[in-house]
């Protein structure tokens, strides 16, 4: 019953996302909002319902008896509901129809609103029609089973069951993004109002991308076994275009919000951000590519996402090619100037989302030409990183200049105390881990942008001291702990991958092995049971200094599902973290165990930066929406108080 | 992966070389070469039989002196390019190692040449030119 419940609130979302696109495309006005709500609403009750199916267990539903099973413990109940590609594509619609309603109850009324609602009732239709007629999650088994398949047991873990819903939230949050700005080219008004009432869109799908590709890095990295956490694999690269696009939209909005310039280049960024995103949903649910990642793949739906994608790229591009030359030039400035800074940042990082998508699907053109290529690490290490490093050196300058004209020599000067402290950290390092360049190399430019950034920051404050700095508005705070986060992340993911320690013993109970100053005992294993699994738990006392302590790495073995998964043993230290896996019984030495011992340097620095970069973008989107309040209360301006007033547009 | 999970009971241990230089040189290629069963993983991480065998081969050629690009060699003639995470740059390879740079260096032309046009045309004078950046 509930099922069918669902099913009929998918349709009626579907009717009701057909009206808002009609009437917020032709005639606009107050029914539109209302619409915009409703199909909000309809598709988180029939997200509601399918959830409910999953936790009765009801396995006369197809998806529930396929993808869950009586022995699961709640939170991956629950989880399960979105774990599979039909309950993922219904939370892609969820989320879409829901930033489409937030928007209806935050935007002012005006052509500009009604226009992108009209829009995302036009995206939010095509993926309903696509969940119902090609996925849908709520079809029906007869005769039932008595019980489900199980979920797959690498899935049930927290941090990969908050995944998809924050990676969702950034790649679908990217949509409303695309839809404002395809309403204002409808409009012809890409200005700095439009500019304004983006921003706040592309923060929080950005914001939340990061965390979730985060959530996801996370997760590899205690739960695949090996402790890597970025493998540069097809499926992460998906994630990573539109982050490294969303990255350039939140940048060049600024130019456009604050001085009306680079606005068609903006307005592109703003549509290919959305693109990117339906093309990493082909490239993971097609089964193009193959990955550790993608648990979901039907090569006949990837044809029906490619159609979706030509349709919303061709429709918003052409449409860009249509307006883009009537946008006129900002007012001028210096090329050394905040906004040429905020250029050079986007042709950085315009060049990087082209590198990765170029080491993305050049492997498949090859296939079809009958050439293979594995494009890896090493790869973009070689490629991506450097271009990466030049951008950041110059994070330091950029934050600290001016709009229009910048004085190179003054901002200069207050930077040379950073630069002494960088390449102190720089020498530190070298002398630590002798051998590896790359690795001062990145602690250099690490250090050089937490220090330069901080400097700024203090010159914000001023004399002014505490009392100042909550003055100072979230924007500036966002800006600081975010690019903070970038510099400990550089730092961390430099030292991670240069100066890790990763060996694999074999040791009989009794045996010890040695690294990093620790010695390792491994005391033999035991076999316990879980809830839905059962796990062989090995011992090892870990001593250093005369103190010992113990860790037990698991291997599971999930019967339903019937495969096992490891579980590390971390221990934090305030160095990074001594790793322990617990790999495989030797055949010919009965007794002794294959036992992958690590040692991941300032990992927490990675995940942490990861952090604060999210936090940063969270931040200057309150900050936004405070002082859009401020605005309101102040000014009851129904017309855009700074569109009409200067020619906008075009630089790039 | 799972596969490679599954059928993990190799044979042998991973044991360094004595040569901490060589065993760093050997580490690093073991993550530039592919395993070959498995998907998308270097051989330093996977704990495939084949995985194993390619470490062994890896470090006793880096412990015969071979070369980096010899031992690349080794095994890309043995199973093809598929086996190098960093594509060489021949055939539709060099499209990796070029494009990227030529996209940035003619993306960064134009905008330097308009920036170079632009200043040498001169900002007016603005009459309140106090305009601070904040950020946001």
């Amino acid at each position: 019953m509930i099922a069918e419940l669902g099913h009929l609130f998918a349709f009626l979302a579907l009717a009701s996302a057909m009206s808002q696109a009609v009437l917020g495309l032709t005639t606009g006005g107050e029914t539109v909002r209302r619409l915009a709500v409703a199909s909000g609403m309809l598709t988180l009750l029939a997200f509601a319902a399918l959830i409910v199916v999953f936790v009765r267990l009801d396995f006369s539903v197809a998806l529930v008896a396929s993808h869950s099973h009586s022995l699961k413990p709640i939170l991956y109940r629950v989880a399960g509901a979105w774990g599979n590609h039909e309950g993922s594509m219904l939370l892609w619609c969820v989320i879409m129809a829901g930033y489409g309603a937030v928007g209806a109850l935050t935007m002012r009324a005006d052509a500009l609103r009604d226009k992108a609602l009209g829009v995302q009732g036009l995206l939010t239709t095509a993926s309903l029609a696509y969940l119902l007629f090609a996925s849908s999650p709520f079809l029906r088994l007869d005769p039932a089973p008595l019980d489900g398949g199980g979920l797959n047991p690498l899935l049930q873990d927290p941090a990969l069951a908050l995944h998809p819903p924050f990676l969702y939230l950034g790649y679908v949050g990217f949509s409303f993004v695309f839809s404002i700005a395809a309403a204002g080219l409808i409009l012809g008004r890409i200005d700095r109002d439009w500019a304004r009432r983006t921003r706040p869109w592309a923060l929080a799908a950005w914001s939340a991308l990061t965390i979730g590709i985060s959530l996801g890095a996370i997760w590899a990295y205690y739960e695949l076994g090996w402790g890597g956490w970025w493998f540069w694999d097809p499926v992460e690269n998906a994630s990573f275009m539109p982050w490294l696009v969303g990255a350039a939209l939140v940048h060049s909005l600024i130019v456009t919000q604050k001085r009306g310039g680079m606005a068609a280049w903006t307005a592109f960024l703003a549509v290919l951000a959305f693109c990117l995103s339906i093309l990493g949903a082909f490239l993971v649910r097609s089964g193009v590519l193959t990955s550790v990642h993608a648990f979901a793949v039907d090569p006949e739906r990837g044809l029906l996402l490619l159609i979706g994608l030509a349709a919303a790229g061709g429709g918003a591009f052409s449409l860009y090619a249509w307006r883009a030359p009537k946008l006129m030039a900002g007012p001028e400035f210096d090329p050394v100037s905040r906004e040429g800074a905020l250029i050079l940042n986007n042709l950085f990082l315009s060049v990087a989302a082209a590198l990765v998508l170029l080491g993305t699907v050049l492997p498949l053109f090859g296939q079809a030409m009958g050439v293979t290529l594995s494009i890896g690490e090493p790869y973009f290490q070689l490629t991506l990183a450097p271009m990466m490093a030049v951008l950041l050196l110059f994070l330091p300058f950029a934050q600290a200049s001016t709009w229009r004209k910048t004085e190179i020599k003054p901002l200069a000067k207050r930077l040379v105390l950073a630069a002494g402290l960088a390449f102190a950290a720089g020498l530190l390092a070298f002398f630590l881990f002798r051998q590896s360049l790359w690795l001062m190399f990145g602690i250099v430019v690490g250090a050089w942008v937490v220090a330069g950034v901080i400097t700024d920051f203090v010159r914000r404050v001023g004399a002014g001291g505490v009392g100042r700095m909550g003055k100072l508005s979230g924007s500036v705070w966002g800006m600081t702990i975010a690019h903070v986060g970038m510099g400990l992340f550089v730092i961390g993911a430099a030292t991670e991958t240069a100066a890790r320690q990763d060996q694999t013993f074999v040791l009989l109970p009794g045996e010890q092995a040695e690294m990093d100053g620790r010695t390792f005992r491994f005391d033999g294993v035991r076999e316990i049971e879980g809830p839905n699994y059962y796990a062989t738990e090995g011992r090892i006392t870990v001593t250093r200094d005369g103190k010992s302590e113990v860790m037990t790495p698991q291997k599971r073995y999930y019967p339903v599902a019937g495969t096992p998964t490891t579980e590390v043993a971390i221990r934090k230290t305030p160095g990074g973290d001594v790793y322990v896996a617990l790999g495989d019984p030797v055949r010919e030495a009965p007794g002794a165990w294959r036992i992958r011992i690590s040692h991941h340097p300032l990992i927490d620095w990675v995940f942490g930066g990861a952090g604060l970069i999210a936090l940063g973008g969270f931040m200057a989107l309150a900050a936004r929406r405070r002082k859009e309040a401020d605005v309101k209360t102040e000014a009851p301006a129904s017309s855009g108080p700074t569109g009409a007033d200067r020619p906008v547009g075009a630089v790039a | 992966m799972i596969a490679a999970l599954a059928m993990a009971i190799a044979v042998g241990a991973d044991t360094p070389l004595p040569d901490a230089g060589e065993e760093a040189r050997a580490q690093g290629l073991m993550r530039e070469i592919r395993c070959v069963v498995c998907e998308n993983e270097p051989v330093s991480q996977s704990t495939a039989d084949i995985a194993v065998d390619m470490r062994r081969t890896i470090r006793s050629q880096v412990e015969q002196g071979a070369s980096d690009g010899e031992v690349r060699t080794y095994f890309s003639d043995r199973y093809g390019q598929f086996v190098l995470f960093r594509p060489p740059a021949r055939g539709l390879g060099i499209l990796l190692w070029i494009f990227p740079f030529a996209l940035l260096a003619a993306a960064g032309g134009v905008i330097a040449m308009r920036a170079v046009r632009g200043r040498r045309a001169g900002l007016t004078p603005l009459p309140d030119d106090r305009l601070d950046g904040d950020g946001g």
